[in-house]
């Protein structure tokens, strides 16, 4: 695909539904799976396609999103041509105001996307952890003929937040609509990921008209009621794809990393997942160290039990701490006969001596940010 | 033409073929040997020049230089992508009228001269690429601006008996050096030499010079260039360094070295904030230890998977430790492969190396006696076969 398309990402498109994790950061900027960012996931796959013209729209906390992207070295991103533009809210802006919306932002990057060369978008939230193929995309845009090409996965997991697609047997889109209640284990749905792929003139053109009609939700004003004008074509992505927009969503795939054919999927069967380099030395354990079935990145001390768990960066586990079904993130200290289960520790957090926390797996402990227990 | 001049031009001897590495070294130069689950060899001298305010470096390379000149690369993972300055790697080349391999180590700086006369420097620190140790050359180079020395050597105080292994330097109470022997078999003092050179560039050029058209001279700087500056009364100080310090250009030096990294006591702490080794870091996931693992005192970098025993080993990133294999006192270098029920003991395992099912390596008939076994070898990218047995010291695979 190279040079053909620009992409713009969405950072902070689900804050509000991750609670205490996104208080201090962006969606985008959430770690995952013991070393990442979910930004990674998104930079890596339109790196891997040679999409190296990347802006990114941020809304508030945004400085552990810049933090963690700098000049975009760590994905090859930092270049004369192209490269990573990091937009924080406002600037540029005839809009006197923080966007609401999709459409609002997308306007604000009006000059952005008229400026580049590239005459294709591709349009994508930083909250989906896959690991795919966006040539694919473009090539069945170009065969189906589309006019606007979205992806799309099946899932049982609907939230209000889930955009239910329904497609004719040639995948067209013919209705779209969002889940009036959270349930999951019923029958699977399309559901829109919110990845497009569109000429970049077409998508101005309706940024425009939807704008100046005051319109903020792509979804609803653009997406649904272009359904009779344009041709949108359903892609279903089929390889593992996990949408991070609940706590315990988060949970969940977090915890899938620990199946190898999920690893396989999402970090070898397509190229690798990038993140920001950090040197840490590899992790070091002691002679009271106990694991089972975790994952580990490097920087760690462990000298105590861990099962059925993640540890991110520099995470230390001391003698006689038990770390249960848990998602102990950078730096965490779990210190002497502390015992957690099923809880989410933000970076920083101390759980002291002796302390016991336990959620569900349906609703996991979330221990925010810096604090100690 | 003068580039931007700098006070120390740093000199990296990166070209030797390390042949008591044995089959490690068949095919990548010594420098560029993994070392501590992420690192390789020359990590550390490149991350002391760094942490120590030396942003110009030249490597010399010769010895199967591809796998270090691709490791370096633009200087990058060590913040030497510099507009003035970096890191050049320098193989040897052809001249107008000639051109010739690096005879020895002091040739080697010869035919650069002009490399470091671009950068007009002050001093010259000349290193090696095979030592693991932390050292902050800015205090060596504080030294020998105070003693207003010509050259200024770093030593290190070693046990009397180790002494006849090592060049050793005997010196006056001021620290003046008046003497050097090279492996003496009554060493006179137990300053050892460890091969970490301070000049004034223009008196070493001078010397170089010299010593290029002495035509029985094996150019090297601890045969010849240094024996001829004391011959010559140049003022010469040993500079004495304190901490860990280890030449690992031996398979049994390279395997202590890795087993110092998980002694609490010997002094080689790699998670040093303030004195940070860095390295070219490849992009795989935290590694993921299963149901059937047991590891106790050992080290693991990403991207393995750990499904057995580890015990007092160093398993470095992309490596896999199959269901019920066991690794004891042993050195696992990247993306090797202990199949399901191998074993594995005082072994090192080359890169890429796969030792099958129920192979066994550094096997002994009785159970082993410390201080008695001798290390097990597996070439890299060697396969060590299902149910095959290597016995303790063995060198397999290669050439």
């Amino acid at each position: 695909m190279s040079n053909r398309a620009m992409s713009v990402i969405f950072a902070s498109d689900n804050d509000s539904q991750l609670n205490d994790l996104s208080i201090h950061r962006t969606t985008a900027s959430m770690p995952f799976g013991g070393r990442y960012r979910l930004i990674d996931f998104t930079l890596s796959n339109l790196v891997a396609a040679g999409i190296t013209k990347v802006g990114i729209v941020t809304k508030n906390n945004y400085n552990s999103l810049m933090d963690h992207i700098r000049m975009g070295r760590d994905w090859d991103l930092n270049r004369k041509n192209g490269g990573i533009t990091v937009f924080p809210p406002f600037v540029l802006n005839t809009l006197h105001e923080v966007y609401k919306g999709k459409i609002d932002a997308l306007y604000s990057l009006r000059s952005f996307l008229i400026s580049s060369k590239e005459p294709y978008v591709l349009l994508t939230p930083a909250n989906i952890v896959t690991s795919l193929d966006f040539n694919e995309l473009e090539n069945f845009h170009f065969e189906t003929g589309a006019d606007i090409s979205m992806l799309t996965y099946k899932t049982d997991e609907l939230n209000p937040k889930k955009n239910i697609i329904e497609t004719d047997s040639a995948g067209r889109v013919i209705d779209s609509r969002f889940a009036v209640t959270s349930e999951s284990g019923g029958p699977e749905e399309l559901i829109n990921l919110g990845i497009y792929f569109i000429k970049k003139d077409l998508l101005i053109t309706l940024v425009d008209n939807a704008y100046a009609r005051g319109f903020i939700d792509f979804e609803k004003d653009i997406i649904q009621k272009s359904l009779g004008e344009f041709k949108i074509m359903s892609y279903e992505i089929k390889d593992y794809v996990a949408v991070i927009d609940r706590i315990p969503a988060y949970f969940k795939h977090s915890m899938e990393l620990l199946d190898a054919d999920i690893r396989y999927d999402l970090f070898y069967k397509k190229g690798s997942i990038l993140t920001k380099i950090k040197d840490s030395v590899p992790t070091r354990y002691l002679n009271n160290a106990g694991l089972k079935n975790s994952l580990v990145a490097d920087g760690c001390v462990i000298d105590g039990t861990v099962e059925n768990s993640i540890l991110f960066r520099g995470v230390t586990v001391e003698a006689g701490a038990v770390v249960k079904n848990s998602i102990v993130m950078e730096k965490g200290l779990i210190m002497r006969g502390a015992y957690i289960d099923y809880t989410i520790t933000d970076k920083n957090v101390v759980i002291r001596e002796g302390r016991k926390l336990a959620g569900y797996e349906t609703y996991p402990m979330v221990i925010a940010k810096d604090k100690t227990v | 033409m003068k580039i931007n001049q700098k006070e120390c031009v740093a000199m990296l001897l990166a070209g030797g073929q390390g042949t008591r590495l044995g089959v490690l070294t068949n095919d990548v130069a010594k420098p560029a040997v993994p070392f501590g689950a992420k690192y390789r060899i020359i990590d550390f001298t490149l991350s002391n020049c760094v942490n120590s305010g030396i942003d110009t470096i030249g490597v010399l390379t010769q010895y199967r230089p591809f796998e270090l000149h691709q490791y370096i690369g633009n200087g990058q993972p060590w913040d030497l992508d510099r507009l003035s300055g970096g890191i050049y790697v320098l193989p040897p080349f052809m001249r107008a009228k000639s051109g010739e391999w690096y005879k020895g180590t002091a040739n080697a700086i010869y035919q650069n001269i002009d490399f470091i006369d671009r950068y007009d420097p002050e001093y010259v620190l000349i290193l090696s690429g095979d030592h693991i140790y932390k050292m902050d050359y800015s205090k060596m180079l504080k030294f020998h601006k105070g003693n207003n020395a010509d050259c200024t050597i770093a030593v290190l105080e070693v046990p009397i008996e180790e002494a006849p292994r090592f060049g050793i330097m005997n010196t006056k109470d001021d620290g003046a050096i008046y003497e050097f022997e090279e492996k003496p078999k009554k060493p006179k003092s137990t300053k050892a030499s460890m091969g970490i050179y301070i000049f004034n560039w223009q008196k070493l050029k001078q010397y170089l010079i010299e010593d290029e058209s002495e035509k029985s001279s094996q150019n090297d700087f601890g045969k010849n260039i240094i024996p001829a500056m004391l011959k010559n009364g140049e003022r010469m100080f040993a500079y004495p360094f304190e901490g860990y310090w280890k030449d690992v250009g031996t398979i049994s030096s390279l395997w202590e070295a890795h087993m110092d990294i998980l002694s609490a006591t010997a002094g080689l702490n790699l998670n040093d904030r303030n004195w940070r080794i860095y390295a070219r870091n490849i992009a795989e996931p935290p590694h993921f230890v299963g149901f059937n693992a047991t590891v106790k005192n050992s080290i693991i970098s990403e991207g393995c998977v750990v499904d057995g025993t580890v015990e007092n080993s160093v398993i470095f990133h992309g490596s896999v430790v199959g269901k019920g294999a066991k690794i004891y006192d042993s050195i696992i270098m990247p993306s090797a492969e202990i199949a399901e029920g191998a074993e594995v003991r005082h072994a090192i395992i080359g890169w890429d190396a796969v030792i099958e099912k129920g192979a066994k390596v550094g096997e002994t008939l009785a159970a082993p006696v410390s201080g008695e076994w001798e290390i097990a070898v597996v070439a890299p990218g060697y396969t060590v076969k299902e149910g095959e047995v290597i016995a303790a010291n063995q060198m397999i695979g290669g050439n």
